[in-house]
Formats: structure tokens, sequence, C-alpha cells
């Protein structure tokens, strides 16, 4: 599943940068993120998450490690978590550049494979949540940036 | 949660731990007795449970014994597997690419087998002389038996006597124990120290032929714990991990005359079975009896080409509610059909009439070698034509056509090929397929019948009862009919494939024959008279000229423990294992009238004849239950259900909230008729009426859609017709009607 979107943020660079790299600050945005352990700073994180499809809800231990960091230009974030049963894969990459009067443009593209009981049971329903999902953590990392 | 993976590691201390656990049970534990694999009738490999990979998605990794099902389902939870995922192949098409991802690694490619039959050259040249031709890609997808009462067993070893009692839910009892000891022969678990009991089954539809890994897990686990090990599949499990039906992709092509005749068939078929060719096939053709598929038509050349591709599902091809491909060719000869008469602009009724086997031609011999028993296609589809009022169907769809409203008319004209069968073409792991009867009378003049055969739902208690009470003249209700326990049942091979009437329900005419040869031995020592002189009316035998003479049935069963000829043996019982001489060939013609909705593409099933015509009819009131079951069955495909997976083989369709089933509620109202036209080979002249209905029924309501949307240029709709699918045809065609 490829998903993608822009946000403008009314902040410059390096703030937007710093923050989408501090795993504190990405818990707070994350929906359903209850623990986020750094293993590697700013390089590998563990977190507990749960999801909701539905009617089900499975409890994700995903392991979330950037690939490649270009400070103030690009991420590129790998996930994969584990549920019993279930497991989810993603490949997200982050592009900022300038945007208009000091602002960022944050450019965002993610892969998502979902596999196993979520994926099978909820189907019909991952593709709306997962870009209800993403809104809801995009929204959240402007608002509080901005704010 | 992959449909293909390398297992890294299975760690086990977190479910070993949760209460009530009792043992957590992987592939390397299996291996230890080599019982991790087992034998697929096929002759491929399947595992029970996987040493390093996992091959579909929901397949079994790991078993966890629990003091009850809470248990071990927590402990199943608490399971941690590792996986590294690896490339999927979903497509059959795509698995036989150059280069593709092979599914198996012990096999050179994904390709299984290919198989043709028949005489390419003659339909090469019959097609290239052909006046008209036409093509169509046909799919018939996977679809899963989902019976009410999913599989399971009860497996209890007995370390002192060394002996297992095996309770479970299987169609063919008999042939799994031989199974089970040829599996478990190693570890000293020989046949005679094996009993399996099939009691009642909630449903089998050939789902319950297959051995399971479940049933092999159970009985290694009650070996090694010693205590009973009960295993019962929930719902998903059953519907995401047991064997599937179909899944044929079919290429087919029919050659013929502008005038309607046809000439010549050639269906190029690619068989998607899963992970491992464990079709559900007592064959002797890796794609069963598909080559019926000239079905009720005078073909003068046929030619069929099947391969069969692993993907990484589950196993495929049971036989649901069919024996062995007969419903993906009757669906693809009656399609087809229909395509032709709609090509040449010849009415479909029309056009079957003028191409079938006319009634002086059986015994009939197929373009592809089958001998077909005996049949009457013209008055079958004539009954069915009258019942439904035609004619007057066919003006009114033409004057809803020119109201722009959508009316479409389905035939079916199919003929099946059931009752495996003739040790010629069948056979399970050798064991030829008979099938038996054992009858006891008691000195009551009571009897006891044993059948080798398994009803789930059938009522083989009441038919065979029937069947001996007509030919002994002992009344239905005093014949006690017993079946599923092999350690008093005679050996057969079970119920599928509509196989009991023809097979054991032969040998109960049989056997009781040779009781009444016996009987009429003591009828004639008790009434001093010849045997010659003696004449049988049901229920007795009386001296010719003086009826009055006569000795019933109960006297006689009676002698037989009191009075019996000098030099006699003493009781009155006989056992047959029938191997019939030929399979039996029931057809029928199906009407389906539907209304399709411009708005919605919903499509309404407003009436459906079914005129069946199975030989004699045992029971009617049976055998009518069988078609109305049979043909809900046949609904449930065309309209509503389907197996598919995701490009990462994730299933679609595990659980009833997305494989939809019919209710009552969506179910027509079935309007049955009947012809009868004996088998002229089987003792009773019955042939079997178990599958009829779901083989013949989705090639009608098909043919229904597309005779409503043929003048916009459909030529063909892939079942299930969903509303979405019809809704998107229109859509296509500027022919959605807006609010």
């Amino acid at each position: 599943m490829h998903l993608e979107g822009t946000v403008n943020i009314n902040a410059p660079r390096e703030k937007v940068w710093k923050f989408l790299t501090d795993a504190d600050f990405v818990a707070q945005c994350a929906p359903g993120v209850k623990e986020m352990e750094v293993i590697v700073p700013e390089k590998k994180f563990r977190a507990v998450a749960s999801v909701g499809f539905g009617s089900i809800t499975t409890v994700f231990n995903t392991d979330i490690e950037f690939v490649e960091l270009e400070p103030l230009d690009r991420a590129k974030i790998k996930a994969h978590g584990k549920a019993p049963g279930s497991a989810v894969d993603a490949t997200s990459e982050l592009l900022l550049s300038n945007g208009p009067e000091g602002t960022t443009d944050l450019k965002w593209t993610a892969e998502v494979a979902v596999v196993g009981t979520i994926a099978s049971l909820a189907s019909r329903l991952m593709g709306p949540v997962t870009k209800k999902l993403s809104g809801v953590f995009f929204d959240c990392v402007k608002g509080k940036i901005e704010g | 949660p992959y449909a293909h993976a390398r297992i890294k590691e299975i760690r086990t201390e977190k479910a070993m731990g949760t209460p009530g656990v009792l043992a957590v049970i992987d592939g390397k534990t299996l291996e230890q007795y080599n019982v991790h694999n087992m034998p697929t009738l096929m002759s491929d490999t399947q595992m029970v449970l996987p040493l390093d990979t996992v091959k579909y998605q929901y397949q079994e990794v790991a078993a966890v014994l629990g003091t009850d099902r809470y248990a071990a389902a927590d402990g199943v939870a608490a399971v941690e597997v590792d996986y590294e995922p690896l490339p999927v192949v979903v497509d059959p098409f795509k698995a036989l690419e150059p280069g593709a991802t092979r599914v198996r690694d012990d096999k050179e490619s994904n390709h299984i087998w290919h198989w043709e039959w028949g005489d390419a050259e003659k339909v090469d040249s019959d097609f290239s002389n052909a006046e008209v031709t036409v093509k169509e890609q046909i799919y018939i997808p996977r679809i899963h038996v989902s019976s009410i009462e999913t599989c399971g067993c009860v497996a209890k070893w007995d370390p002192i006597e060394t002996h297992l009692t095996l309770w479970m839910t299987t169609q063919a009892p008999h042939a799994i124990r031989t199974v089970v000891a040829l599996i478990t022969g190693h570890l000293g678990l020989s046949e005679e120290k094996i009993r399996v009991i099939s009691p009642d089954i909630g449903g089998g539809f050939g789902g319950k032929v297959p051995a399971y890994p479940g049933y092999v897990i159970a009985v290694a686990a009650s070996i090694v714990t010693g205590a009973p090990v009960k295993w019962i599949e929930d719902r998903t499990e059953n519907l995401a991990a047991d064997s599937f039906g179909r899944d044929y992709h079919i290429t087919a092509e029919l050659a013929g005359k502008k005038d309607g005749t046809l000439t010549s068939l050639r269906f190029k078929t690619v068989a998607d079975h899963g992970y491992t060719d464990a079709a559900a096939n007592p064959s002797k053709f890796p794609a069963g009896l598909f080559h019926i598929c000239t079905g009720s038509y005078d073909f003068k050349s046929a030619f069929v080409e099947v391969d069969g591709v692993y993907t990484n599902k589950p196993p495929g091809g049971i036989a649901y509610r069919c024996s062995f491909r007969v419903t993906e060719a009757v669906h693809a000869i009656e399609r087809m059909a229909d395509v032709f008469a709609h090509e040449i602009g010849m009415d479909p009724a029309e056009f079957r009439m003028k191409n079938f086997i006319q009634p002086d031609q059986f015994p009939y011999k197929s373009a592809l070698g089958w001998e077909y028993d005996s049949g009457d296609y013209h008055r079958a589809l004539q009954k069915a034509m009258d019942m439904i009022g035609y004619d007057e169907l066919r003006k009114e769809q033409a004057d809803k056509r020119a109201r722009g409203e959508l009316m479409g008319i389905g035939i079916s004209s199919f003929t099946e090929i059931v009752g495996a069968g003739p040790s010629k073409h069948f056979d399970i792991l050798g064991l030829k397929m008979f099938d038996s009867c054992e009858i006891r009378i008691h000195p009551t003049g009571k009897a006891i019948a044993r059948f080798g055969t398994k009803s789930q739902g059938q009522g083989h208690e009441t038919t065979y009862a029937q069947i001996i009470a007509e030919e002994l003249g002992i009344p239905a209700d005093h014949i006690k009919v017993e079946e599923g326990d092999t350690d008093t049942a005679p050996y057969g091979l079970g119920t599928y494939a509509s196989r009991s009437t023809p097979t054991a329900g032969a040998a109960a005419s049989i056997a009781s024959r040779k009781i009444r040869d016996k009987a009429r031995k003591i009828a004639a020592h008790l009434l001093e008279a010849a045997e010659e002189d003696l004449e049988w009316e049901t229920g007795k035998f009386f001296v010719k000229g003086s009826p009055d003479q006569a000795k019933t049935i109960q006297e006689i069963a009676f002698a037989a423990y009191t009075d019996h000829p000098p030099g006699m043996e003493a009781g009155l019982e006989a056992v047959n294992y029938y191997d019939p001489p030929n399979l039996t060939y029931p057809f029928g013609s199906y009407i389906c009238v539907v209304d399709i909705d411009r708005g919605t593409g919903e499509v309404k099933v407003r009436r459906f004849v079914a005129v069946d015509d199975c030989g004699v009819r045992i029971n009617p009131m049976i055998v009518e239950g069988q078609i109305h079951g049979g043909l809900t069955m046949g609904f449930a495909p065309a309209l509503m259900e389907e197996i598919s997976y995701d490009e990462n083989g994730n299933i679609h369709g595990a659980n009833f909230m997305d494989y939809l089933l019919p209710t009552a509620v969506e179910t027509p109202r079935w309007e049955l008729g009947e012809t009868v036209t004996p088998s002229p080979h089987h003792p009773i002249g019955a042939k079997g009426v178990g599958e009829s209905a779901t083989v013949g029924a989705p090639a009608a309501i098909a043919n229904a859609v597309v005779d409503a949307l043929w003048h916009l240029g459909v030529r063909n709709m892939d079942i299930p017709i969903t509303a979405a699918k019809v809704w998107e045809v229109l859509n296509e065609r500027g022919a959605v009607l807006e609010e």
C-alpha cells in the first residue's frame, strides 16, 4: 500500500528536522504509541503501539530505524512491527524543502505492507484506517511544531 | 502471518509458562519421529509442521497442548516466531514465468505437471476448417466447502494396550486408517492397533476427505503425553488453512458450423494447486475427471490440456461437492455453449437440442473416451422448458429489453460423471475404489447392515435400509444401518463423489440377493419343495401355483438359526464388495431467470427450475433434499463466494463476514422436476445425486446474467457475479440507470 502527502509547517527547517528525528516527540504524535524505547540514540527505537481496525485492536511491537539521514533534507525510515499472527513492514521517506515565507514543506511517502490476521480480517478497512492515522500523525506534528 | 517466509527461530518459553499449557510441538519435535511430513493422495509432500519455511498464510507452525481450549489459545498467542519474509507467488501465471520465485525448494520449478488428453491434430484441423469458432477466458475461483462443523478429532492412545482410537470427522474412515498406518507404521502403529470412528458429521462436501496436519499432531501428541488429545479447528483456521476447491483458469474454445452444429472443443487450463498437490483425486488422471468437459454434446473431436502450478496458498483440489473437476468441466462447457449460440444468433435451448447426444446413441463413447451409460437429454430440457414457460419468458424478455430493462434466461444442460469408481480408472494408494455392504439377519428377522461409506447427513440410514427392504422384504425400520467404525464396518473407500448409492448401494443389493439365494434353499427345505419350484415375491418364497404354501423372510431367518438344512452352515448373512463396471452419468437441465437492477447491478434470481435425472430414485424426499441443498451450494459460488488473495498472499475470506454464504433470505425458491433414465449397469438403476445440483447450477445463473447483458457486448462474466462486478460492466457501457 502506497501513501503520500505534503504538509506545510510554519517553522524553519532546523526546527522541523530536530522534532522529526526526536523519538520522544514522534511518540507524542504517533497514534496508539504506549511506550518508546531508544535502542541506539538517533538511530534505532522500539515502540509498543496499539492499532485498531474496526472492532479488531492489535498491539504491535515495532522496531524503527533511521536507515538514511541527510540532515535538514531527507530521512528514510524503516519499521517492522510484530503482533501475534500479524506483521507490518513500512518504509517511509521524509523530504524537507523551503516553503514560502520561512516555512517548511514536508513531503512524505510510505510503503506499507500488512500481513496476517489483521490483513485478512480487516482488509476492507486497511486503506481508510491507514490514511486516517497518517493524517492524524502529520496534523499533530504540524500543530506541535508550530505551537 | 506471512505467505512465504523462512522461520529463523521459534521461542516457546513464554508459551510453556502460560497456565494450563502442557506442551508446545513444532516441526523439529515431529522430525524426531519422522512425522513432520506426510504424503498427499497425488504423491506430493505436505508439511505437518514446518522445519524451516512457511508456504502460505495461516499455515500451522506450532501446536500448543493445553488443559482446555482457552489455555491452548493463550499459549498459541505466547509462541514467538521470528520470520524472514520471502517473495510471495500468488498468481499462477506469474508463477510459470521464467525466473519466478520458486514456491518449493525441493522442486525444479513451480510447474507441477502437464496433462493432455484427446486428439490434438484432429482438433487443430477441425478448428481450421470451422465456419465459427468462439473463445473465452473463464476463471472458476477458489472456494471453500465451509461445512457448519469444522474439522476435528480426538486421539486416544492407550499405552497399556498399545492401541489408538481416533474419533474424527472423516468422510473416509477406512482409507484414513490405512494412511495413518502407512505414515506411522515405523513407530509400531500398525493397522490392527488403530480404530477410526467417524461419528455423525456436520457436513463434508469433500473437505473432510484429506488428512490434515491437525489429525497427525493430535495422534503424535496423544502418544507422547499418554493423554487423550482433542483438536477442533476454529472457523478462521477452517476457512484459511483447509484444502480448497476449484481455482481453474480455463481458456475455452469451441468450433462448429453456422447452422449451430458443434464439431470440436479445445480447453487449456492452468490449475492453481497451492503449495502442494494435495488434490483429493483418486483417479488415474492428474486433473481428475475434467475430460468430461464435452458435456451433453456430440463433439467429433476434443483436446484438453491442464498444467498444475504451485503458488503460496494452501492446498487446492478438494472436490467440493463434485466428482474431481466435474464442476469446472460443466461450468466451462455450459458457459461456452451459450457463447456459441449467442454468437450465431441462435436460441440457447434450440442450440442445445440440436447438439445433444441422441437417446439412441447410448451407451455413448465421448470424443475424450468416456462411455456414458444412459441419457435422454432432450426430454429433460423439454420438461424444464415446459415447467418454466420458456417461450413466454423469451417474449417477456424482448418486451423488457425494448423498455430498457435487463432480464436474462440461462440454461445449463449438464452431464455428470460420478460413482468412483471402476478399478481401471481409480485407486487410493493402490486401494481399488469398491465399496461394501455386510448384512446380518437376526433370528427374529430383523437386520443390521454395515457399510464402508460414511454419511455426512445424506440419509444413508434411510436409503440403504430401503434398498435392503426392497430386495428382502424386511421393513426398513427393522434394519439398523451402521457406518464409520473401522473395527466393525467392512472395508470401503468412503463417501464423496456421489459414490455411495452407485457403489455401496449396489453392494447392498448384491449382498441382499446373496441372502435371498440362501433363503431360497432354506425355504425349499422348510416347504419340502425343490428350489426351482419356488417363486419370490417381496418378503416371501412360495411354491409355484400354490401361493398358500409360503415362507416369509422372517420365518426363513428363524429357521436359519433353528432348522436349517443338514449340511448347511447356520446363519443368514452376506457381504459384498462392489467394484462398479462403469461410472454413472446423472444429468439434468436447469433454467434460471434473472432480473438485473440497472441502478445497483444486483442480480435477482426470479425463478429456477431444476429437472434432474439421477436414474431410479430410491427415496424421492432425500433426493429432493440433496437437490435443494446442492442448488443452494451452486447459487452461492455463482453470486457470492470467493476466496481471493492480495499480492502479499493475505487471504480475503477467512471469516463469514468476508466469505459470504447464502442464508434462507438470499436463496431463491427452487422448482424441481424429474425424468428417470435408469443406469443399465447398476443393480437397481440408480446413479447418485449428491452433487448434480452444485455442479449444474452455477452455469445456469451465469448464463442468465450474460443472456441479459449480451446485447451490451458482454460475452462472459466470471463467478461470483457480485453486484459490484455487474455495476462495473454496466458503467463501462454507459448502461447504469441514474436516479
